[in-house]
C-alpha cells in the first residue's frame, strides 16, 4: 500500500535519509523510533513532500512518485493520499475547531458545505470535542487542540495518517487523552505511520516498530521481537535508556 | 506672530471655514492608500516569493520612497514627470497637480505598505501553512485561506499608523498649490494674520480626524483577532486600570479587553 524505495535526503552536505526502504501494508500501524536527530521527522515529512527528498521513489496507494523531478501536480497527488498530525498541532488559529476540520473537505475535496459539516461534527464528537466546535485553538488545551488536529486529518479520509510525535509538546496529564483517541481510530483500522518517545504506547499500539539511527533503518519487527529481543547493539542501547534494567515488560 | 491678540471665538470660526478643505484631505488619504496597497502587495510578492529580478526592483523602490522626504518626492513628481513624458512625445503638463500628488503619497505610502505584508506574512506560523499543504491545498489557497487573514489582523495597528502618518504627511501638498486643509489655513492665516487661531483649529481638525481612525482601526482589529480571544484578555489584564481618555490617544497596537468582545 505504501512504498518507500530507497528514499535519500540531504540537508547542504549532512546527509540526514541515507536510502530508506520501507513498505506499509493497509491497516497496519507501523511505530518509528529512534534517538533525537536520527531523521526520524525528516522521514515523514519526506512522504508527504513537506521535505524534497533528494532521491527515491513514494508509492501511496497505487500512486508513484519518483522524487527526481516531480510536477506540481504529481506533488499535489500525492499530498491528498495522506493527512498529517503535527507535533505543534498546527490548527488554523483564525478559524474554530468546526472550521479547522472542515477546512480540508470543503476547499481541497469540493464537498457541499453542509455535508461537510455534518461529518465534521461526527468527528470532533468522536474525539470527544463535541462541546468545543466553536472554540478558537487559543481557547483549548492542547490536549484538546491534538485532538482537533486528529479530526482534522480523519476527515479527509486518507490512505494513510502521519503522526510526528503527537504527545511530545503535551503536558504529562494531557498525554492520555490523546493517546486513546489513537486507540481507538487503530482499532479501525486506519493505515497509520507513527513517530513517538512513548515506548508503551508504541509497543500496544503498533503492530510493526522501526528502528532509525543516523539516518538508516537499523531493526525491524514486530513490538514483541524488537522490544523482547532487539538483535542490534543500537536499538539495546537505546532501549536501555527507556528502561534502566535493559528488558522491556511485555 | 499674529498682530492680534487671541480670541478663542477665532479658532471656532476658522474650524467651520477650514472644514470645506476637509474633502481634499480626505481625498488624497482616501485614494493614495487604496492606490498604495494594491502597489504595496504587488511589490511584496516578489519579495515574499523570491523572484529573482523582480525582487531587486522592489527592493530599490522601496529603499528610495522609504529612504527620501515626502516632499522631495512630491516636487520630483510634480516637475519631473512631464519631462519624462515629453521624452516619449506625450504632454501631460495640463494634468492637475492633485493627480501627482496623489500618486506621490500612493508610491510613498505603498512602500511602507510592502514592508508592513511583508513582515506580516512572516508573523503567520509557518507550520500552519505546512497543515494547508499536507491536507492538499494549493499554494493559492493556503494564502488566501490561511496566511492572508491572519496577516490582515497582524497588519492592523501597523496600517493604522500608515494611515494616520498619511494623513499628517498630505500638509505638505499646499508647497504644490492643493487647497487641502493646511493650504487652506495658510490662505487664511495671511489674509486674517490670526496665526495661533487658524493652526490651532487646524491642529484640532486633525486631531479628530486621527482620533476618529484609530477608534475604526481598533474597532477592525478587535473584530479580526476574535479568534486570539483568550490570549489577549490575559495579556491586558494588568493594564486594565487605565483610563479610558489614554486609552483612546495610546497606539492603536493596545489590544481589546475582553469585555469588549462578549
Ligand atoms: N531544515 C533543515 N535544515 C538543515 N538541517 C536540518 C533541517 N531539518 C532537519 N535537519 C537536520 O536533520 C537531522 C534529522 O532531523 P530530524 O528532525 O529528522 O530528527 P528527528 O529524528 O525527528 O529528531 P527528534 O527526535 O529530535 O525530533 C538533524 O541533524 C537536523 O539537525
Ligand atoms: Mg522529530
Amino acid at each position: 500500500m505504501i512504498k518507500l524505495t530507497q528514499i535519500k535526503k540531504s540537508f547542504g552536505r549532512h546527509q540526514v535519509l541515507k536510502g530508506i526502504d520501507l513498505t506499509v501494508e493497509k491497516g497496519q500501524v507501523v511505530a518509528i523510533l529512534g534517538p533525537s536527530g536520527s531523521g526520524k521527522t525528516t522521514l515523514l515529512r519526506c512522504m508527504n513532500y513537506l521535505e524534497r527528498p533528494s532521491e527515491g521513489e513514494i508509492t501511496i496507494d497505487e500512486f508513484t512518485l519518483n522524487c527526481r523531478r516531480p510536477s506540481k501536480s504529481d506533488i499535489h497527488e500525492l499530498r491528498k493520499k495522506s493527512a498529517m498530525v503535527f507535533q505543534q498541532y498546527n490548527l488554523f488559529r483564525h478559524k474554530t475547531a468546526l472550521e479547522n476540520v472542515m477546512e480540508g473537505l470543503v476547499i481541497v475535496q469540493k464537498v457541499p458545505k453542509e455535508q461537510a459539516r455534518v461529518r465534521s461534527i461526527e468527528l470532533l464528537e468522536k474525539v470527544g470535542l463535541g462541546s468545543k466546535l466553536d472554540s478558537y485553538p487559543s481557547q483549548l488545551s492542547g490536549g484538546q487542540q491534538q485532538r482537533v488536529g486528529i479530526a482534522r486529518a480523519l476527515a479527509l479520509n486518507p490512505k494513510v495518517i502521519l503522526f510526528d510525535e503527537p504527545t511530545s509538546s503535551l503536558d504529562p496529564e494531557l498525554v492520555g487523552e490523546v493517546l486513546s483517541v489513537i486507540r481507538k481510530i487503530a482499532k479501525e483500522g486506519i493505515t497509520m505511520i507513527i513517530v513517538t518517545h512513548e515506548m508503551g504506547f508504541a509497543q500496544e499500539v503498533a503492530g510493526h516498530v522501526i528502528f532509525i539511527d543516523d539516518g538508516v533503518i537499523v531493526e525491524r519487527g514486530t513490538p514483541n521481537e524488537l522490544f523482547g529481543s532487539p538483535k542490534e547493539e543500537r536499538t539495546k542501547q537505546f532501549l536501555k535508556r527507556f528502561t534502566p534494567d535493559g528488558v522491556y515488560s511485555i | 506672530m499674529g498682530q492680534h491678540q487671541f480670541e478663542i471665538s477665532y479658532v471656532f470660526e476658522y474650524f467651520v471655514k477650514l472644514l470645506p478643505s476637509l474633502k481634499i484631505t480626505l481625498l488624497i488619504v482616501f485614494s493614495s492608500i487604496v492606490i498604495g496597497v494594491v502597489v504595496g502587495l504587488l511589490v511584496a510578492l516578489p519579495r515574499l516569493y523570491r523572484i529573482p529580478i523582480l525582487q531587486r526592483l522592489a527592493g530599490i523602490y522601496v529603499s528610495f520612497f522609504r529612504g527620501t522626504p515626502i516632499l522631495i518626492q512630491l516636487f520630483l513628481f510634480y516637475y519631473g514627470m512631464p519631462e519624462l513624458f515629453k521624452v516619449i512625445g506625450i504632454d501631460i503638463s495640463r494634468i492637475p497637480a492633485l493627480y501627482f500628488v496623489i500618486l506621490a503619497y500612493a508610491l510613498h505610502s505603498g512602500a511602507y505598505i510592502s514592508e508592513m505584508i511583508r513582515g506580516a506574512v512572516a508573523a503567520v506560523d509557518r507550520g500552519q501553512v505546512e497543515a494547508a499543504y499536507a491536507m492538499g491545498m494549493s499554494g493559492f489557497q493556503a494564502f488566501s485561506r490561511i496566511v492572508l487573514p491572519q496577516a490582515t489582523a497582524i497588519s492592523i495597528p501597523v496600517f493604522a499608523n500608515l494611515v494616520i502618518g498619511n494623513l499628517k504627511d498630505t500638509s505638505l501638498a499646499f508647497s504644490l498649490g492643493i487647497m487641502e486643509m493646511s493650504g487652506t489655513a495658510r490662505t487664511i492665516g495671511a489674509l486674517s494674520q490670526r496665526f495661533v487661531e487658524i493652526y490651532l483649529a487646524l491642529a484640532i481638525l486633525y486631531l479628530l480626524i486621527s482620533l476618529a481612525l484609530q477608534k475604526l482601526f481598533i474597532h477592525f482589529e478587535r473584530r479580526l483577532y476574535r479568534h486570539e480571544a483568550d490570549a489577549i484578555a490575559s495579556k491586558r489584564e494588568p493594564r486594565r486600570g487605565r483610563r479610558s481618555f489614554f486609552r483612546k490617544l495610546g497606539p492603536v497596537t493596545e489590544l481589546p479587553g475582553k469585555e469588549a468582545r462578549l
